[in-house]
């Protein structure tokens, strides 16, 4: 089939949502910076979109028969790549969670993520697929999830770990993981959950959790930042200040405010209404996303749609909920709304992968 | 079997169910949204607009320094600054030229100053100028319409009583520089902020972590000037947002004794010099000064630059402790180290008696006795006490450089004594290895012959000396020297003391240490000693002179006496000693930079100290109906 025709089979609807959403996304970042020190970040943004997007589009034509071949080797060279970024981090000072290469820093952790799905698609579309997961069945698998968790946690970064847990819940769930079976395995993360929190985390990782539960309690800034989202979002009331009137932005009351929290700043200017209708388009996605798992021809593709759910959905909810106060401040970005290169690149490359699903059903 | 397309298929019940899931924690996020912009919208937005509130920090009270004598060295008082808050700042030229009338600060300087926050938040308050005087607080307080976003914020300072007399020993706090910040987070696990205070030198630095207490924080409204008043919770939003009350630091009781160091003070006044005091059974210390000395109050309220370059520049290094950073030939004073690893060794006995005739020869190399005439035939106590060279040097001849240094390390020689305070030197006690290592060639014996009676290459602290002292007067125990004897709350509980250390113990037979002494006796309290014008029956004290050049001979022989060299030349004059003789309570060494005699210029420094302190926490012992 021919380059022209095969691009004239790409799931629109899907690059819809990401174009769409990512112009959202960068009016909201311009509003944010505007007459700041990092007005540059629009311009970098556009530029790392850009890039995203071509990616999209290369990914789209990689056919998922390669993908399965290479799931493997492409989650343990991701492996090797995290332990790279540890060893760097030991040789630096302190925390690093990124390789440089020239200019551009790569966050080896933002790509585990995808290849954690390919690893899980490729065992779970391989062990009997036609029947239900059971719980023993779930736990060998583990032996993918746990490895790199354990050395993203290292880095520290507790947020990233935690999204690789739910896309494995996400996957083990969609493989009809009996309803029993799924109480135990909750109840197995509320006590893992329960040992880490008193034994693993660090303090200032204890300490936004605890923020989160009483963010009022906190005697740094912690508290006060959740604080601070919390009345930008409050004080867009129905329709918002309008773009770029935010009250909250300008003055610095928010840190991060370019990347964790663009939603308060979003909600501040564009209300409630747009808030929904925000939310509305992320819905849209989910439903593309799973139409077209339910639409593959193989149950390795269904898995690997299922995984992209699970990280989209993970950024989606925990984002929103951490800037409104609902879940604790853990730092996860907005998928296409966030500054940030790696990020970008990772929804990119989730994006082309699915489209190529998605445009291979619909030829034989 | 099922073919791929059926079992995706299978899967459809599950995928549907996953998108409900979606779907419904996507609707609980527009509850919360529902909830924050409609229910509480109006509220928020009323926060927003106004951005009345704001979080600030509540200075914890840092402990005080409270004296051996119960009074109080360094206290808190409230220290007031100008500062800005850039976002309710207005029109900007006119309120600076305003400024700038009332603060007498130049334009080019207040920018600096602001510039310096570029990066953080528009509502932290900026300091534009520390410890104004009333006049200046009036000026501001009473038109602050004029000054939008300038208000006046009140802090805590630290306060030093008598400050020069204790300058080095409670060091100083300043901000915390860039360069600590991360160092200091990583240490202490905490989160320090750019203009956070800690200590930087002194009990101050070494005991910052105790003194420090913890910062609170307290939610402030602000109206549309920038002034503020506490934030009353009154339509119980915020539900939390009460002030967290600051933990006030701990106090600290040192070992200090506030009046001796004050007369220690006076002792040395118009000197350079220094002197420390040591209890002998516990090596707390109870004076310990060097002079000259500077005003570390002048660290916390802003420092004058002129103050500072004239500190930097000062030849007499008043920045300098000179009582553990600055060593000097003990000269005399280590004589009896010779003598005591003599005695230990079997090169002599307390019998055993020498002839000196002013000078004795090792190969071609005469060495003078700084008797001309000599001192004819000399016993071990009338070496001590006359303080003739001839005898050490003859026990030295016997005697390795190697054990020599051994014993003097027990005592304390070259070696830290690990105070708790930073920037200690080690001094230096010389051996064979130490010299291949820095000299890269042989020791040879004319050099024992010298460090024998203290000079050459070894050198000491006044601290170390004191200490030596300290451990040859109790029994042979060095003890390692106490500053501060307990760490207090701010509700008066005791949290932590510190209980005398024995670092080293030489383990020798008294008697031997008792010949010691009684030569050290004889040195003040013989008509033939050395500092025989201290001879008091009462304080009994016992000691050692010392009188070191520093400079060659043929510099100054032209000259008839010290006191006519120009005054960098002239002798350093040491005293070391203890008393009571026969019941020893404190060791005290003073060396008197450039003093000329260590009898005339060092020892009435430590006679005095001796005898106030002996009047004061002994009276039996010194009281004259006995």
């Amino acid at each position: 089939m021919s380059l022209r025709k095969k691009t004239l089979k790409f799931d629109f609807s899907l690059i819809f949502c990401m174009i769409g959403l990512f112009l959202i996304g960068i009016f909201n970042l311009y509003s944010i910076t505007e007459g700041q020190s990092k007005s540059y970040l629009v311009s970098y943004q556009i530029v790392w979109f850009c890039l995203s997007l071509s990616i999209a589009f290369g990914f789209s034509f990689i056919s998922s028969n390669n993908l399965l071949r290479y799931s493997y080797w492409i989650f343990f060279f991701n492996i090797l790549l995290l332990i790279l970024v540890l060893v760097l981090g030991k040789v630096g000072m302190g925390a690093q969670r990124w390789i440089g290469i020239g200019p551009i820093r790569i966050q080896p952790s933002e790509f585990m993520k995808l290849s954690l799905i390919f690893a899980l698609a490729r065992w779970f579309s391989e062990k009997s697929p036609d029947q239900s997961v059971s719980l023993k069945e779930t736990l060998l698998p583990l032996a993918f999830v746990l490895p790199p968790m354990f050395l993203i946690y290292k880095q520290p970064d507790l947020g990233t770990s935690l999204i690789l847990l739910i896309i494995y819940s996400f996957i083990i769930f969609y493989r009809g993981l009996h309803w029993k079976s799924i109480f135990k395995v909750a109840g197995l993360i509320l006590l893992a959950g329960i040992l880490m929190y008193s034994f693993l985390l660090k303090s200032y990782q204890k300490k936004r959790i605890l923020t989160f539960l009483n963010p009022y309690e906190d005697a740094k800034d912690a508290g006060y930042n959740a604080i601070q989202s919390e009345i930008a979002i409050g004080s867009g009331l129905f329709w918002g200040k309008g773009f770029n009137k935010s009250s909250q932005a300008s003055l610095n009351f928010l840190p991060e405010k370019h990347t964790d929290f663009v939603f308060s700043i979003f909600s501040e200017e564009h209300g409630f209404f747009g808030s929904v209708i925000l939310i509305i388009l992320f819905a849209l996605l989910f439903y593309r996303l799973i139409s077209i798992a339910k639409d593959a021809n193989r149950i390795f593709d269904s898995i690997f749609v299922i995984g992209v759910v699970a990280i989209f959905f993970s950024h989606i909810f925990v984002n929103i909920g951490m800037v409104s106060g609902i879940l604790p401040i853990v730092g996860l970005p907005l998928p296409f709304m966030s500054y940030g290169g790696s990020s970008l690149l990772l929804f990119g490359m989730c994006i082309g992968f699915v489209n190529s699903i998605s445009t291979s059903r619909t030829i034989f | 079997m099922f073919d791929e397309e059926e079992i995706v298929e299978l899967h459809h019940e599950r995928a549907d169910f996953l998108f409900g899931i979606i779907l419904t924690l996507f609707g609980l996020l527009i509850l919360r949204l529902f909830y924050l912009q409609f229910i509480r919208g109006d509220i928020l937005y009323k926060y927003s607009i106004e951005n009345r509130l704001r979080s600030e920090v509540v200075w914890a009270p840092r402990g005080k320094i409270i004296s051996r004598d119960n009074e109080v060295l360094v206290d808190n008082r409230p220290r007031f600054d100008a500062v800005v808050t850039r976002q309710y700042l207005k029109k900007k030229d006119e309120t600076f030229s305003k400024l700038e009338k009332v603060l007498n600060l130049s334009r080019e300087e207040l920018q600096k100053k602001i510039r310096k926050y570029r990066g953080e938040p528009a509502y932290r308050p900026i300091i534009l100028k520390k410890n104004l005087s009333n006049k200046e607080i009036a000026l501001i307080e009473t038109q602050l319409e004029k000054f939008p976003g300038i208000s006046v914020q009140v802090s805590i300072s630290r306060e030093y009583l008598s400050e020069e007399m204790g300058a080095h020993l409670y060091g100083y706090i300043s901000e915390i520089n860039s360069d600590q910040l991360p160092k200091y987070k990583k240490r202490d696990n905490y989160a320090y902020n750019l203009g956070d205070l800690v200590g930087q030198a002194g009990i101050e630095k070494s005991f910052d972590l105790d003194l420090r207490g913890q910062n609170g924080r307290e939610y402030v409204e602000v109206d549309a000037l920038g002034r503020k008043r506490k934030y009353v919770n009154t339509d119980n939003f915020f539900s939390g947002v009460e002030a967290i009350k600051s933990v006030p630091g701990n106090n600290l009781k040192i070992t200090i004794d506030k009046e001796l160091q004050e007369l220690a003070a006076d002792l040395l006044k118009e000197k350079v010099g220094s002197v420390v005091a040591i209890d002998v059974k516990t090596g707390e210390i109870i004076t310990m000064l060097s002079t000259p000395s500077f005003k570390p109050s002048s660290f916390t309220r802003g420092l004058d630059k002129k103050y500072w370059q004239s500190l930097l520049n000062n030849p007499l290094r008043p920045l300098y402790d000179k009582t553990i950073q600055e060593h000097y030939s003990p000269g005399s004073t280590f004589k009896i180290i010779t003598a005591l690893s003599g005695l230990i060794e079997e090169i002599v006995t307390p019998y055993t008696s020498f002839h000196c005739n002013g000078s004795m020869k090792l190969g071609n190399r005469t060495y003078h006795c700084w008797k001309e005439r000599g001192h004819g035939d000399v016993s071990l106590r009338k070496a001590i006490r006359e303080s003739c060279n001839v005898y050490f040097q003859k026990i030295a001849l016997e005697l390795d450089i190697d054990v020599l240094a051994q014993y003097a390390n027990l005592l304390g020689f070259g070696v830290k004594t690990g105070i708790s305070l930073a920037r200690e030197t080690s001094g230096l006690m010389p051996s064979r290895s130490w010299k291949k290592k820095t000299h890269g060639t042989k020791w040879n014996k004319g050099e024992t012959l010298s460090c024998s009676i203290g000079q050459s290459f070894v050198l000491t602290t006044t601290l170390q000396l004191a200490n030596a002292y300290a451990a040859i007067s109790n029994g042979g125990k060095l003890m390692k020297p106490i500053l501060v004897r307990e760490v207090i709350d701010a509700k008066g509980k005791v949290v932590k003391t510190f209980e005398p250390e024995v670092i080293k113990n030489i383990n020798i037979e008294d008697h031997i240490l008792r010949e010691i002494r009684s030569g050290l006796y004889e040195v003040v309290n013989h008509e033939q000693g050395t500092a025989r014008r201290f001879k008091d029956k009462l304080v009994k004290l016992a000691g050692k002179t010392g009188t070191t050049q520093v400079v060659s001979k043929s510099k100054v022989e032209h000259y008839e006496k010290c006191e006519d060299f120009p005054y960098k030349y002239r002798h350093n004059a040491v005293f070391a000693g203890f008393a009571p003789y026969d019941d020893p309570k404190i060791a005290i060494a003073a060396i008197v930079e450039h003093g000329c005699n260590g009898g005339l210029s060092a020892g009435p420094v430590v006679y005095n100290l001796a005898k106030r302190y002996l009047e004061k926490y002994h009276p039996n012992l010194v009281s004259k109906i006995k």
